[in-house]
Order: C-alpha cells, then structure tokens, then sequence
C-alpha cells in the first residue's frame, strides 16, 4: 500500500506524470503477478502485462481512493484470467509452447521449500493448488490485500460465501503443510 | 455458516491422530491471517507452517518480478501519447470559467423556476402570497441559484443514494418545479411561510406533491425543509467550490457481471453505488 501519498500520486500519473504511474505499477505488479500465478500460472507475465495496458487506458477516468484503485486492478486482473482459461479450454491441450514451460520449472518440493520460509513463487504454486473458487478467494485476500466485501464484489459473491471458501482454503493448506511439516520431521 | 465448522468433505483426511491439524473454529485467527495481521513468531501451534507459507507469499518484492517495469512505462508513454491526459475530462481539471458558465446558467433556470414557485404559492394561499412572492425574487435571483446549486452539488457530492446531477436538475426545474434541485430552497420557503396555516391543502398542490416526493413523504416535508433551508444559508456560497457534478462519470460500474463474458471493467466512477439512471425526478427525463 502506497498510504497518504496516493492521491497525489495517482492525479499526477493521471496528468501523464511518469514517475507517479511508476510509483503505482511498482507498489502494485508484484501483487498483480502473483495473483496470475495462482490463477494462471502458465502465463502470468503476460496477463500482468495485459492488466496494466487495460490499466494505463482507463487510468485518466478513475475516481477513488487506493483501496478503489487496488480492487479495480485485481477486477481487471481476474477478467483476463477468465479470458485466458476460456481461450485455453479451446486450445489443444499440448499448445502451451516448450520454452514458456522450461522457462517455468516447478519446484521440485514446493512444501520444503515453503518450510524453509524462502520460496515465494512455491507458496503460490501450493495455493493454486486448491480448488479453484479457493484459491481465488485466498489470492484476491493475501495476495491482493482486499477486504471480504471487496473480494465479494470481485468475484460476485456473497461476502459469507466469500469468507467460508478463504477458510476452507486456509484449512486445506495447513493440513498440508503442517502435516508436511511433521512428516518430513521439520520441527522449529 | 454453520456447516462451517463441520470438517468438509473436500478436505484431505485428518491423516490419523496427528496433532497439529487445526481446530476448525478458529474463524477469527484465520481472518487475521487473511488479513496478513498475524504475526508468524505468534502463530499457535497447528498454524505456524501454514503462517510462514503465507508469508512467503506476501514477501516483498523480488528484482525479478520488477523486470517488467520498461515495458508498463513504455505502454504508459504511448497512451500518454495518443491519448493526451489534457483531453480527459476529470474533475479536477475542470477550469473555473466553466464553473462559472455553469453557475450563471443554473441561476437563470432557478429565477425561472422561483417565479413559478411564487405563482404556485401565490395562487394557493392568498394569505401568505405576498411575504413569499415578494422574498423569492427579492432573494436576488443568482444568489437564490448559488443556494440551490450549493446544495445540489453537496448533495451529489455526498451522497450514493443521490446520484443525480445537478445540471440535470436544473434542466428539470426549468420545465417544472423539481423538489430535489435548485428550486427546493424556494419551495421549501413557501411552504415554510404557510406553516400553521392550513396544511392539508398545501400538501394537494401539485407544486408541493413535488416537494412531498422529494421528502419521501408529505410526513417529512417539515424536517426535510429545516435542512434544506439550514444548508442553504450554510453553504450560501458553495457555488465556487466544489466539483462540477457528473462532468467526469465514465459509464460503468465497479462490480463485473458473475459469469459472462467478461468485458473489460472500465474504472468505477465513484465507490458508491448507482450512477445517472437511477435517482432522479421523473422530470429529468424530458
């Protein structure tokens, strides 16, 4: 979150100012790019990338405050994973190209490197893991920093519908990972 | 919620009598993780890998994940390019000279419409006509208007629920009275000069039903009118700040559709609800 600053920086990026849309895209993409990474891993860049040209277009007629400025980007956010799971159910299922998937090498142990406390991109490949209306909710609250109304209106929800699939998420994770944890005789 | 609590048949087996399995009533703790307020050294026994999981993934950011960074600022530039921000209509872009131009053409639509406030009071109650009909134009007309379009650009300023503009308002007044706009204060006037009199016969007059619509009831008129009135002489000179209403709303809406396709969201306009279609006079429409 950018705090007190934001309003002066988004009326400057507005006005064309470089340095403030920087400011936003820097306190923002990592969020976003993690956000695709439990939502569409196979091509998270790139939906990134397609957010902020959406972003960069509607900017000039954006009115909010910052937690506005955060749900409208994971509202674009999440219409391009849509899209890109409607494309891709179209698609053959081997068209995802060679290189992007040695690009992308999943983690040989996601859970022991999670353990670690080191790997980030292993924490999300576990999270996109859950069920999909799961790891959506839980994406949209961690990784977004968005309320459960804000998540509710996102994902056209119902805010109790919203709140029992995070936990659901949650629950589902730890079973794994604390089992994880005991099994693989990791204890701290 | 209460099925909440019951372990769902999605989760993976309890894997026999392992301990650290979480208690599934710990709805606050899990909301604090979600919140990211839970502190990973305070994570009770059952949740501590799963807290330094989340953690992980809330991390800060890594140069890798900025790599990106030339290309978003090259998207920027070329939008700043072939879309000059000069050319975007926003609020506060907005120069005074056109406030102004505004301003000057609500006052004229409300001396029109005061002086059709003042026959109406005038044709009803007799007794009362002349204090009203006299203070209303007295009230020199722009100053009148600068109280109604104060208080109609607060009011949209403020208020979700009333999300009409005032410019529309002021078009409505023109054709007739519109008790929610420029001419309230007027109305409200007239009908707080009659007070004692007789009020049933006022509350019939079409010129007052406005009124009583815009109160939400003929019930509501007295209190309704105080603070229009009240606000009136508050914001007596309101008309040079504020924004000019509904000069910058895009037309969408925050919220994207559930399911179909999903169009792109334009930015939301405001975070409250509604947007021009809903909320005004009837009147407005004409």
């Amino acid at each position: 979150m950018i705090g007190p600053r934001f309003p002066e920086l988004l009326a400057a990026a507005q006005g064309g100012d470089e340095q403030a849309f920087a400011v936003l895209w820097r306190d923002l993409q990592p969020a976003v790019l993690r956000y695709f990474q439990v939502a569409a891993a196979e091509a998270a860049e790139d939906l990134a990338a397609d957010t902020w040209i959406s972003v960069i277009g509607g900017l000039g007629r954006f009115q909010g405050d910052e937690r506005a400025f955060r749900a409208w980007i994971f509202t674009v956010a999440r219409h391009r994973a849509i899209d890109w799971h409607r494309q891709a159910r179209r698609r053959p299922t081997d068209s995802i190209p060679a290189e992007r998937l040695s690009e992308r090498p999943a983690p040989d142990d996601p859970i022991a490197q999670v353990l670690e406390g080191q790997s980030t991109r292993a924490a999300l490949a576990l999270v996109a893991e859950l069920p999909a209306d799961q790891a959506e909710v839980v994406a949209l609250r961690v990784l977004g920093g968005l309320e459960v109304a804000e998540v509710a209106r996102i994902v056209g929800k119902r805010p109790g519908t919203v709140r029992v699939l995070a936990h659901r998420g949650l629950r589902r994770l730890a079973q794994r990972v604390e089992a994880a944890g005991l099994l693989g005789g990791v204890t701290r | 919620m209460s099925d909440d609590h019951a372990l769902e048949p999605d989760m993976y087996p309890p894997l026999g009598s392992l301990e650290p399995t979480p208690p599934a009533d710990d709805q606050d703790l899990l909301e604090r993780l979600l919140d990211s307020r839970l502190n990973p050294a305070s994570a009770p026994p059952g949740y501590d890998e799963l807290t330094r999981l989340l953690t992980a993934a809330t991390a800060p950011a890594t140069p890798e994940e900025l790599t990106d960074e030339q290309l978003a600022m090259a998207a920027f530039a070329a939008e700043m390019r072939s879309h000059p921000p000069s050319l975007v209509p926003r609020r506060t872009a907005v120069p005074r000279k056109i406030l102004t131009m505004k301003a000057a053409a609500a006052a004229l639509v409300a001396v029109l419409s005061l002086g059709g406030v003042a026959a109406a009071a005038g044709g009803l109650l007799p007794d009362q006509a002349s204090p009203v009909a006299d203070q209303a134009p007295a009230t020199t007309g722009a100053d009148a208007a600068a109280h109604g379009l104060g208080k109609a650009a607060a009011a949209n300023l403020g208020g979700a629920a009333n999300a009409g503009s005032a410019e529309s308002r002021g078009r409505a007044s023109a054709a007739g009275p519109d008790a929610s706009g420029a001419a309230r204060v007027g109305l409200c006037r007239a009908w707080q000069a009659g007070q004692g009199a007789d009020h049933g016969q006022k509350a019939d007059a079409v010129a007052f039903q406005a009124l009583a619509e815009a109160a939400g009831g003929a019930d509501n008129i007295a209190a309704y009118c105080e603070d229009v009135t009240a606000g009136a002489s508050a914001g007596a000179h309101g008309k040079g700040q504020g924004s000019p209403p509904s000069v910058s709303a895009p037309p969408t809406s925050v919220s994207p559709p559930s399911s179909g396709p999903p169009a792109d969201p334009g930015p939301p306009a405001s975070t409250g609800a509604g947007g021009h279609a809903q909320g005004g006079p009837p009147t407005t429409t004409g």
